[in-house]
């Protein structure tokens, strides 16, 4: 009955090792989660977006599906938890559908050993084609992720960080508040021409690129007079162009040692799906 | 035809990068000598910017390609702010239509480079040519239909180099003319909305880059209709071949049984052809013919 102890002891030390060990990161990362001051933000932004990059070309390099579809399922497990579950299964509904397209079209094209399910299929454009899904809905499913639980003016902040180009940065910044006004200056104008009559449904092709189109001119040419005018007025109160907005605290010891601790979780990752 | 993460081979996606990144450091260059000399130029630009990315995220999937077509709208902002400005702008709108999943992180520097490179520059290349020989909204239309159909006969070649590198001519093929049935509809669509929206900015508000074009004649006129009716029916027919099962193998065994027989090996088809590759070859059968045609049009109507 006490062969499992007596026996090859290896197994039973190293599971016992990295429990406790992960019993005690675990209860760290929940004390620093709820400790005063800590706004819920376990890891830095900086080191966010750049973990989520080198993840998201690890995913690329990966040869095995099971890997990415594990990243895909923790994602999943993050949203429910978050309780985004469902602005997350809406923006992922576009790119399963494209992924299942991809293994449809190379399992039907590419390849050359056949086998027939009904229709003649083949191995090779399965494989590389559920491979291609799983890194697709992986990818995907973390970049959602990113922008659920991080502000855009914080991915912009933090890209300053990186040393993007200020004038990138600039014209993002503008560019995000635009598209915004955008939309619902575009909503108003479509009601204010469906009430005179355009967008009729007996309205040809011609006619409807028409309406689109003048409404696009229209609101471009109103956009640019306002947009220099509120610009002049940013001016005249002392913004300027490249400046950015806050100065950025260093990095400190645990965000270097978590950013650390991921980069070595990703590195293993690759390392264990190099060598199955 | 964003390209999602997971789609491109690492060493693909390096690639795309650093050829974009080339283009997106020379296009700042010459946005931060503007804003230097009219610091109003940056809102403007972002204004512009906010446009492609708003006409770019309408997208429609694609089922044979794996991707999405939509129209790209950097045909537009090149008219309006140039071409470098527009391959920045178009980086910009990519990187935030990866968040909602439309496009990819690591394949910003593909997608740049279909869309804000090639769809920007070909279809300004295409406005500047026209622009003094047609009416301003036609050239305008143009060149939006032009780097539509360029944007996504540039992924339809990521996608094969990719994907399929031991076929990547047979796969380019499959992958453009899965994009016709979206596609097409949506270049023409693009092209009246460019001329519109163009022809619109033009007579409400001088903006530098816009100068009226010229009126476009009858002979001119003839020509694009029938250029557009014969190269219609081609794709169309195309497409329809593929799905019947013809495996796009062109008329290349009709012609092998019929003309080769009394065709000389060494003559100057058969060797330019062997030199140049098909697509050059015909092209340049293309330019010698038209060319010549319409030096000598008036000429040989007023003969016969």
């Amino acid at each position: 009955m006490l062969k499992w102890l007596t026996s090859d002891p290896l197994n039973g030390i190293i599971i016992t090792i990295t429990f406790f060990i992960s019993v005690i990161i675990g209860r760290y990362l929940r004390i620093k989660r709820v400790a005063p001051g800590n706004k819920g933000k376990l890891i830095d932004p900086r080191i966010k977006i750049l973990f989520l990059f080198i993840l998201i070309i690890s995913i690329t390099f990966m040869k095995h599906w099971y890997f990415p579809i594990g990243i895909t399922v923790i994602c999943t497990l993050f949203a429910l938890k978050s309780k985004i579950f469902q602005n997350f299964t809406r923006k992922m509904i576009f790119p399963v559908i494209l992924a299942f397209f991809i293994v449809v079209i190379q399992g039907l094209t590419y390849g050359t050993n056949k086998i027939y399910y009904g229709i003649p299929l083949y191995t090779e454009g399965l494989d590389s084609g559920s491979l291609i899904l799983a890194r697709m809905i992986a990818a995907a499913s973390l970049a959602i992720h990113l922008l659920s639980n991080t502000p855009e003016n914080e991915i912009t902040e933090t890209m300053r960080w990186y040393r993007v180009p200020g004038t990138m940065l600039d014209i993002s910044s503008l560019m995000s508040r635009y598209v915004k006004t955008f939309s619902t200056e575009a909503k108003k104008m479509k009601w204010a021409q469906e009430s005179r009559c355009s967008f009729s449904k007996r309205s040809g092709f011609g006619e409807k690129m028409h309406d689109v189109a003048s409404i696009t001119g229209a609101l471009i040419t109103r956009a640019l007079v306002r947009a220099e005018l509120v610009y002049r007025a940013m001016l005249s109160r002392g913004w300027k162009h490249d400046q950015g907005f806050a100065s950025h605290q260093p990095l400190n010891r645990n965000d270097l040692f978590m950013g650390f601790v991921f980069a070595s979780g990703i590195m293993i990752l690759l390392g264990i799906d190099r060598m199955l | 035809m964003h390209i999602s993460d997971g789609i491109l081979e690492p060493e693909w996606i390096f690639f795309w990068y650093a050829i974009s990144i080339l283009f997106i450091a020379l296009g700042l260059r010459i946005i931060n000598k503007r804003i230097k000399a009219d610091p109003v130029y940056l809102p403007r630009l972002s204004l512009i910017g906010a446009v492609v990315f708003v006409i770019s995220v309408w997208h429609i999937p694609v089922p044979v390609t794996g991707s999405s077509s939509h129209p790209v709208g950097t045909p537009l902002a090149s008219i309006i702010i140039g071409p470098f400005a527009a391959v920045v702008i178009s980086a910009i709108a990519l990187f935030f239509q990866a968040f909602i999943a439309h496009g990819g992180l690591t394949t910003i520097g593909a997608n740049t480079f279909s869309m804000g490179i090639v769809g920007a520059f070909g279809g300004y290349f295409v406005y500047r040519l026209l622009k003094n020989i047609s009416p301003l909204w036609f050239a305008a239309g143009m060149a939006g239909l032009a780097g539509s159909m360029l944007t996504y006969m540039t992924t339809a070649l990521q996608l094969a180099l990719s994907l399929n590198p031991g076929d990547v001519m047979y796969y380019w093929k499959l992958y453009s003319l899965g994009f016709i049935p979206t596609q097409l509809p949506l270049a023409f669509a693009e092209f009246a909305f460019t001329a519109y929206v163009i022809k619109y900015i033009s007579e409400t508000s001088g903006m530098e880059n816009i100068q009226p074009g010229c009126p476009l004649d009858r002979f001119t006129k003839t020509a694009l209709v029938l250029m557009f009716s014969i190269t219609s029916i081609i794709a169309i027919g195309a497409y329809i071949g593929y799905l019947g099962g013809a495996n796009m193998a062109g008329t290349d065994s009709t012609v092998e049984g019929m003309a080769a027989p009394i065709a000389s090996p060494g003559g100057i088809g058969v060797r330019l052809m062997s030199i140049l590759g098909e697509p050059l070859g015909f092209a340049l059968v293309g330019i010698t013919g038209g060319l010549f045609t319409g030096y000598f049009w008036s000429e040989l109507r007023r003969k016969n």
